[in-house]
This record gives structure tokens, C-alpha cells and sequence, in this order.
């Protein structure tokens, strides 16, 4: 479950990076806007489809206003600055939460009263379930609309060569906010499964799985769309079964030491195809 | 259909088109020749968009173009087949053949038109769904023409078509950009370093040097001119690369 979610925002990590060569550090902010605006949304009163319609929604806006200051107001400047800004959106992003809504873990009402399938004596969490399904569906709407469709072959061609997509025609200025259009609302879907599962939001409870994401992103193989699905998973099994095994202390000890062995062993990440040669 | 104005384009010091002026009539070819260096390519893409003019003017078709954006150029039938070839290597074939269709939504007249191409290159056919990366160099020159093709180009611009080609292959592409020109019609603007074939393709040509048309006129009158100055002047204006593999055109 928590390996769909890290797999999540590994994947709109990976977008950016694939087609912009852009290290999007909002992302976890995104992230954290989506987890705590269907808080804010709940306890306001609304019903949980518009709370969830609501919080990708300030998702997406908020990936457009990134979009707009880091990206197109500073291309051409040298590499570094729009992740610098970016990262400074992350700060903006946290700190307005606090402003809003106070520092303080928060929790969210069980959305459902009977939350729970049992089956011949197996426990299954029905947010969980759906999260999972949800989480899986989209991942693989994306890959296939990567693979066969114009837009796609479009996004692949930037990838590749921004240039050359560019003397062929394709309109990079119009591309690129669909770019962070769909890491915005695939960001902040993970902090929603995550609100609803975990019903617990805080306005920095995007940097721990930020971190994650990154990793997942990294091992997988930077720029590959499959590395980092399987990347999330991996981390989201180690750490579940760290717990088991060795107590909560441990996990972040064997979540990275794992991580630091995959990437001793394999430098360039398990999946180490790059991002436009993926194809479903 | 083309008509350049004293076109400037500059990177920081280096001044790579200093007023260069040329025109192009329907059904045209026209050769740009010159020595590596001489602002050829610069020319191209500053015709395109790619890179910003920094003076003069573009006019296509009889609009001035010079301040679109490449997209609008390419939709208006302006289409470059890039120095280099510029294929995607991570898409296939088909999919390298679609991008040059990119901005058409006649979905079905694009089918067509790739099963031609298919017809007239059966390599290209036979590894439709194989990366790009499978072709030869000759292979890839064939896909970036009939990636170009399928822009529906009014006016198509090759830069260095024949580049790294061994004499065989390179043969086969001017003598595909003849066909196209004499039985479709189609006007081409032919960017080359290997003078004598450029301009036995060509109505007219233009010579270019540090950035400056130093000759324009007939192909023969070039070719005169240009004899003239290698007996004179002791140098060679238009090919100093290909260790020999281009043919001088002075004869
Ligand atoms: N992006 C760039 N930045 C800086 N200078 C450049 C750039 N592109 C080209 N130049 C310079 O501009 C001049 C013209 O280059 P250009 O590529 O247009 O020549 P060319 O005639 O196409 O040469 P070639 O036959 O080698 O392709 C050269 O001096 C080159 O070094
Ligand atoms: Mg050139």
C-alpha cells in the first residue's frame, strides 16, 4: 500500500525528470496539498468525492503555479534554478499550510463505518483496496497513454531531444504544463490515498515520503516509468516487512541500507532504460 | 514562395549570418553551398525559427514569418530535415514517421501517406516496429526525408542530406530529391558541402562565406566563378571537408 504510494510520487518525480530533465522538488509539496486539502475539505463538511475533487484540484493548481515560476520564467538560466525554486515552493507550500491550518498532526474521520472486508479470516482495509486499484489504474493509463498516443509520442520526443521535437513542430510551451499537470495530480492523489488511509495529515508530511519517492525514482532507475513503480513497491515491501521483523526503529535503517546496496550494486538503478524508451 | 531579407543572426560575439538575402519560387530547387563554418545550418534554422534572427526579415508564402513560432512555420508547410538527420532513436520507425505528422489530424490521409513510404523504402517497412536505432546512417536519412514528407512540406529544406554517406548512398538520396522535385512539384532548398551534385539538382545557388552570399545565379555560372577563383585566388570556397569524398566542382 505504502509501495503504491511512494510508487505514485516516484512516477510524477520521474515525469518531470524524464521529459524536463527537471528534479521537481514541489513535488512532495504537491503532495502534502492534496493529503491536507481533503482534510480541510472533510471537516468542512463536504462529501468525500468532493473533497477528493477538491484536493486534486488544488493539486493541479498549485503543479500550474510552479509550472509558471520555475519552469517558464527561468528557462535558459542555468540548470540549477528552477530545482532551487522549486525547493522553495516546497518551503512556500509547508509554511502556508502552517499559516492555514496550524503545524499539528491532524486526523481524518474513518470515511467509511465498516471499513473492513473480511474474507475467510483475511482483514482487508476497503480505502486501502481502493487506494491500490486507483494507484494502479492510473500508472498504467499513463504508461499506455506514454506509449500510443500523440501526446505521448510527443512527450517521448522532448525527452529524447527537446530540440529536435521542436523543428518537428510540437508546441514544447503548450506540452510542458501537461507535464506538470499530470505530476500535480498524480502527486497529490497519493496524498489523499494517504490522508484517507493513514488519517493522519501534517503540513511536512510530504518530506518523509518526498525522500522516498526520490529513492524509489533513483533505484528504479533515474527517468524510467517501470524503475520507479517497481522502485516504490520495493521500498513500500521493505519497509512493511522491516517493521515486522525488527520493530518501527529500524525501518529507515534497513529501508536505505537496502537502498545503498542496489545502487553499490547497480549504479545506474534497476531499470536503467531511459524514460522515452519506455513502451507498455 | 520564399523570400529572405538581409537576414543577421548572431550567438553572443560570433556573428554566423550577416545579411544574407535569398528567394526561392514554387517548384524550385536552390542550393545554399559553402565550407564548414560559412552559417549554412544557422541560416536554415533561423529560416525555421529555431534560433532568433536577430535582424531582417522571412517571407513564406507571402506572409512575414519572422516573428512565429516554429510550430506555426511547420503547420504553414515549412519543414526541415535537419543536419545530422535528428531521428529520435527511442521511438520506432512508424512512431518517427507519425512525429513528422505531429500537427496533421487527417489521421487516415497520414496512414497513406506512410504506406508509401513503406513502399518506397521496403528497409524502412520491414523494422516499422523496431527503435530507430536499428538503421543505418543511409537508412536514417531515408526516415528523416519521409519523416519530412509526411509534414506535407510547401517548401522542404535539407541540411547536408548527403553528410557521412558513403558515394552510393549518397547518390540515392539526390537522387531521391530529384524525383521529388520533378514529379511532385516539390520546391527544396538544398543545404550541401558536396558542390557538384548540388548543383547539377539545382535551378539556382547561393554561395555562402563567413556568414555573407559571396555567389548567386545559374548553377554553370557558379561553377565558372568558382574555377575562376580556385585558379586565381587559390582556394576552394565550397567543400574542404569529406577527405576527398566530395567531388570538387571545379572541372
Ligand atoms: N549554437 C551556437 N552557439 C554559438 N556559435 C554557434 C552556434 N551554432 C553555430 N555557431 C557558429 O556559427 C557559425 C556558423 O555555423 P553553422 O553551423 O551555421 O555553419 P554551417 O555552414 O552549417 O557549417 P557546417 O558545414 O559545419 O554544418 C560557426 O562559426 C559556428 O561555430
Ligand atoms: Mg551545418
Amino acid at each position: 500500500m505504502l509501495g503504491s504510494i511512494y510508487a505514485m510520487v516516484a512516477v510524477a518525480l520521474t515525469l518531470s525528470i524524464g521529459v524536463l530533465r527537471f528534479l521537481n522538488f514541489s513535488i512532495p509539496g504537491l503532495f502534502m496539498i492534496g493529503g491536507m486539502t481533503a482534510w480541510a475539505s472533510l471537516r468542512g463538511g463536504l462529501p468525500w468525492w468532493l473533497a477528493i475533487g477538491a484536493a486534486l484540484l488544488a493539486g493541479a493548481f498549485a503543479s500550474l503555479v510552479v509550472e509558471r515560476f520555475t519552469w517558464r520564467w527561468m528557462r535558459g538560466a542555468q540548470e540549477f534554478v528552477p530545482l532551487v525554486s522549486s525547493m522553495a515552493f516546497l518551503l512556500l507550500f509547508e509554511h502556508l499550510a502552517v499559516i492555514c491550518w496550524g503545524s499539528e498532526l491532524r486526523t481524518l474521520p474513518p470515511l467509511f463505518a465498516n471499513a473492513d472486508w473480511r474474507i475467510a479470516g483475511l482483514v482487508i482495509s476497503v480505502p486501502q483496496l481502493v487506494g491500490l486499484v486507483a494507484s494502479i489504474a492510473l500508472i498504467w493509463a499513463l504508461t499506455l497513454g506514454l506509449a500510443r498516443t500523440r501526446l505521448g509520442r510527443g512527450l517521448r520526443t522532448i525527452a529524447e531531444d527537446s530540440d529536435t521535437a521542436l523543428l518537428l513542430g510540437v508546441e514544447i510551451n503548450h506540452i510542458v504544463p501537461v507535464v506538470f499537470l499530470i505530476s500535480g495530480l498524480f502527486a497529490a492523489l497519493a496524498g489523499v490515498i494517504f490522508a484517507l488511509n493513514y488519517r493522519q495529515v501534517q503540513p511536512f508530511m510530504g518530506e518523509m515520503v518526498g525522500l522516498k519517492g526520490i529513492s524509489a525514482m533513483i533505484v528504479g532507475g533515474m527517468g524510467s516509468v517501470w524503475g520507479s513503480i517497481a522502485g516504490g513497491l520495493i521500498i513500500g515491501v521493505v519497509e512493511v516487512m522491516s517493521i515486522g521483523y525488527f520493530g518501527a526503529d529500524f525501518v529507515d535503517i534497513a529501508v536505505y541500507g537496502l537502498l545503498l546496496l542496489i545502487l553499490c550494486v547497480r549504479p545506474t538503478g534497476l531499470f536503467a532504460a531511459a524514460f522515452a524508451g519506455q513502451r507498455a | 514562395m520564399l523570400a529572405v531579407h538581409e537576414l543577421e543572426v548572431r550567438y553572443g560575439r560570433v556573428h554566423a549570418v550577416r545579411g544574407v538575402s535569398l528567394t526561392l519560387a514554387e517548384g524550385e530547387v536552390v542550393a545554399v553551398l559553402g565550407a564548414n563554418g560559412a552559417g549554412k545550418s544557422s541560416l536554415l534554422r533561423a529560416l525555421l525559427g529555431l534560433t532568433r534572427p536577430c535582424g531582417g526579415a522571412v517571407l513564406f508564402g507571402g506572409r512575414d514569418i519572422t516573428r512565429w513560432p516554429t510550430s506555426a512555420r511547420v503547420r504553414d508547410g515549412l519543414i526541415l530535415v535537419p543536419e545530422g538527420r535528428r531521428i529520435v532513436m527511442t521511438l520506432t520507425i512508424q512512431e518517427n514517421l507519425l512525429m513528422g505528422a505531429f500537427h496533421r489530424r487527417d489521421h487516415r490521409a497520414v496512414a497513406a501517406e506512410i504506406a508509401d513510404i513503406y513502399d518506397r523504402f521496403p528497409h524502412l517497412a520491414a523494422r516499422r516496429h523496431h527503435p530507430a536505432s536499428v538503421l543505418s546512417g543511409g537508412e536514417q536519412q531515408m526516415l528523416a526525408i519521409g519523416r519530412g514528407l509526411l509534414a506535407r512540406p510547401r517548401l522542404m529544406m535539407l541540411d547536408e542530406p548527403s553528410l557521412g554517406l558513403s558515394p552510393k548512398l549518397s547518390n540515392e538520396v539526390f537522387a531521391l530529391i530529384r524525383r521529388l522535385n520533378r514529379e511532385n512539384g516539390q520546391s527544396i532548398l538544398l543545404v550541401e558541402q558536396n558542390t557538384q551534385r548540388a548543383l547539377e539538382l539545382a535551378g539556382r545557388a547561393y554561395v555562402l562565406e563567413l556568414g555573407r552570399v559571396v555567389m548567386e545565379g545559374a548553377p554553370e555560372r557558379i561553377v565558372a566563378d568558382h574555377a575562376l577563383q580556385a585558379a586565381y585566388l587559390g582556394r576552394g570556397t565550397a567543400e574542404r571537408r569529406g577527405g576527398g569524398q566530395h567531388a570538387t566542382s571545379a572541372s
